[in-house]
């Protein structure tokens, strides 16, 4: 036997012994605090980083003059607050879309190299049409932005937009 | 041999305890999901499909007697 066996004398196979009725509560309780997982969900107001806002409050946020951004380029401002970052861009195409800056994957700040956004923390892409991952670790979409077009050619961001495939996006973006 | 009552019982309020918390799992993972992406319409509903769950598992695993009477090894 070894020495330190006949030290500390512990019967590992009783230490680690789990009760049937032990393991019951074990998971009703892991139940429970899932239980309370989606009450503070539910009771949270303030949306999380990245994700839409549902609180149906009215902004408005001037991005500059539509025709000072050209095909390809990109610029940054914040929406909801001063943590709230989001990206105005012109595809090659010509369209204007914006978005929040964070990726879907796990919160790092996307950037638009020209063709597609792109998250430098795990090489994730997202098609700059509706925010779509492409390619890499992210699964959800892009947060949008909605857009307007003034008369006097300022474009301003006014919204959120809902994310693809849900029923409330009717409009597609300028 | 028939098996006795008892341990039947143990095995199924397990395989129910069991089954709950794999099913509270995805449930909060798809009301997480659905919240990052701004819906929250289904809140409400998610959490009191939880809580019945929860509940259910609660009492099971408290107050079912013989939980402990499984067959012997
Ligand atoms: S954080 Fe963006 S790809 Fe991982």
């Amino acid at each position: 036997m070894f020495r330190w066996k006949r030290n500390f004398p512990v019967d590992l196979a009783d230490e680690s012994s789990l009760s049937r009725r032990e393991f019951a509560r074990f998971l009703a309780l892991v139940s429970a605090g899932f239980t309370a997982g989606i009450g503070y969900l539910w009771g949270r107001k303030k949306p999380f980083d990245g994700a839409p806002d549902s609180s149906g409050l009215e902004r408005a946020v001037d991005l500059g003059p539509a025709a000072a951004l050209h095909p390809g380029e990109s610029k940054l401002f914040t929406f909801r607050d001063a943590d709230d970052r989001c990206i105005v861009l012109r595809t090659q195409m010509g369209d204007l879309r914006a978005y929040r800056q964070t990726c879907t994957h796990l919160g790092c700040a996307v950037r638009y190299d020209g063709q597609r956004l792109e998250c430098p923390c795990h090489h994730g892409f997202f098609e700059c049409g509706q925010g779509f991952p492409v390619q890499g670790p992210p699964t959800r979409p892009l947060s949008g932005i909605n857009l307007e077009l003034r008369a006097d050619g300022r474009l301003w961001a006014v919204g959120d937009l809902p994310k693809p495939g849900d029923p409330r996006r009717l409009e597609e973006p300028a | 041999m028939s098996r006795p009552r008892r341990s039947r019982m143990t095995r199924a309020a397990l395989a129910f305890i069991l089954m709950v918390a794999v099913i509270q799992l995805y449930l909060f993972e798809t009301v997480l999901g659905a919240v990052l992406d701004g819906q929250r319409g289904l809140l409400p509903g998610a959490f009191v499909a939880s809580l019945v769950l929860t509940l259910v598992a609660l009492v099971l695993a408290w107050k079912v007697p013989h939980l402990d009477d499984g067959p012997k090894s």
